[in-house]
């Protein structure tokens, strides 16, 4: 009798035992969890500087007043894009701004300041399934999905007019993003990242 | 995902034949499985801010006397933090990056122990323990339409106190706090940080 009530228990905890741990795994089955991003959500604004750069010496600029526009194999393409005004007008402000003075005469200039762009399109794809089919790729389980979507960059390098031998720029600020949005707020996402990247660099105002 | 399946396929193979064999050594071993809750500390707090309530932990205990256990430990927290923060890179080339950035920390401790028991046996028993072994650190840093991640195994310890409470004659309560720190880490760029957090854990205690 006794016997037979303690294998009951053992049955039923180790049962307990099994559902629980299978639980865990159910729940912790994401090691990535997350929610959506939108448009504005994917973008990225990067800045890179020389560490042996004096910034505090470089309080003049010069930059062209057009943008290099380059295609996906790297050429550069002669049509300006709809933001390149609006870019070369933001990227000034904020220059001017942290106490720059901009110099017509690229001789002049301490600095030149030059801004390139370019977007890509991007095809991606996956297998939307249930949670077993990532484990074992049944294909009854699979719905494929192809979805692409069109990336912009601007990339904007400050270099010093005279090391321009060694090719080193003093600081390079990258911006990236979707831009599946319309142009309003293409526009407003530009301005924003443009002040961020200039934002999360003080250092270029140690000269102020 | 491949450690995920690995992790997936170990606890398995636990729970499934593990325990059952040990059944012709009556007392002598307990496995523990609890639900943890992790508190990331320093340079982990400072990657992930977020309290984890992802985490698991499953340990083997061989009792040696009446008031210590020497035995191995596994467990799975998952740490994330979605950020708009600006991310200071402490690389060659310094910089930062700012964006909506999915940061994500799955830690996987593996380790021997050896835990000493207060109390008499078949009694509630708070007990102290150490944990030696080594962490699998899995970081991940998605940004934009891209992501950068750090695999790596880092050795630590972890200190832990709790106290295990029966039930019945087979099954008991534990609850136990540790404290995790790895001494080798590396950032998710590649620097060197040390990981810690707390992890508190509930859990049933299954006696053999």
């Amino acid at each position: 009798m006794i016997t037979s009530h303690l294998k009951r228990n053992t049955i039923l905890f180790r049962s307990i035992f099994f559902l629980l741990f299978t639980s865990f795994v159910f729940i912790l089955n994401s090691c990535y969890p997350g929610e959506a991003l939108t448009a504005s959500d994917t973008d990225v604004i990067a800045t890179f500087f020389n560490k042996d750069a004096d910034f505090s010496t470089k309080m003049t600029f010069a930059m062209p007043d057009s943008i290099v526009r380059i295609d996906e194999d790297g050429n550069p393409v002669g049509d300006p894009g709809p933001y390149d005004q609006q870019i070369l007008s933001r990227i000034k402000q904020n220059f001017l701004q942290m106490g720059y003075t901009e110099e017509q005469d690229p001789a002049n200039a301490d600095v030149h300041v030059v801004t390139f762009v370019t977007t890509t399109l991007w095809a991606s794809g996956g297998c939307y399934n249930w949670w077993w089919g990532w484990w074992y790729p049944y294909p009854g389980y699979c719905y494929p999905v192809v979805y692409t979507y069109t990336t912009g960059t601007i990339l904007t390098v400050m270099t010093d007019p005279e090391n321009q031998a060694t090719l080193d720029a003093l600081w390079i600020a990258g911006i990236n993003g979707i831009l599946e949005d319309n142009s309003a707020g293409i526009s407003i996402r530009i301005n924003n990242n443009i002040d961020q990247a200039f934002k999360q660099s003080p250092y270029l105002g140690e000269g102020k | 995902m491949k450690f995920r399946k690995i992790f997936y396929w170990l606890f398995l193979v636990l729970v499934c034949f593990l325990i059952p064999q040990n059944q012709g050594y009556a007392q002598k071993w307990f496995g523990a499985a609890t639900y943890q809750i992790s508190f990331p500390l320093g340079d982990t707090k400072d990657y992930t801010d977020n309290t984890s309530f992802r985490g698991v932990g499953l340990d083997f205990r061989y009792t040696l006397n009446k008031s210590t256990t020497v035995g191995m430990a596994f467990g799975w927290n998952v740490f994330y933090e979605r950020t708009d923060d600006t991310y200071e890179l402490g690389t060659e080339i310094p910089g930062a990056i700012t964006g909506t950035q999915d940061r994500y920390l799955n830690s996987f401790p593996i380790m021997a122990n050896i835990h000493y028991y207060f109390g008499e046996r078949r009694g509630v028993r708070p007990f102290l323990g150490l944990n030696a072994g080594v962490y699998r650190m899995v970081q991940r840093l998605g940004i934009g339409i891209s992501a950068i991640q750090n695999n790596r195994w880092e050795w630590g310890v972890a200190p832990e106190v709790g106290i295990i409470i029966p039930v019945d004659r087979e099954l008991s309560i534990m609850f136990n706090g540790k404290y995790n720190y790895a001494f080798t880490g590396e950032s998710v760029v590649g620097t060197d940080i040390n990981h810690s957090y707390v992890s508190l854990g509930i859990g049933i205690v299954w006696q053999q």
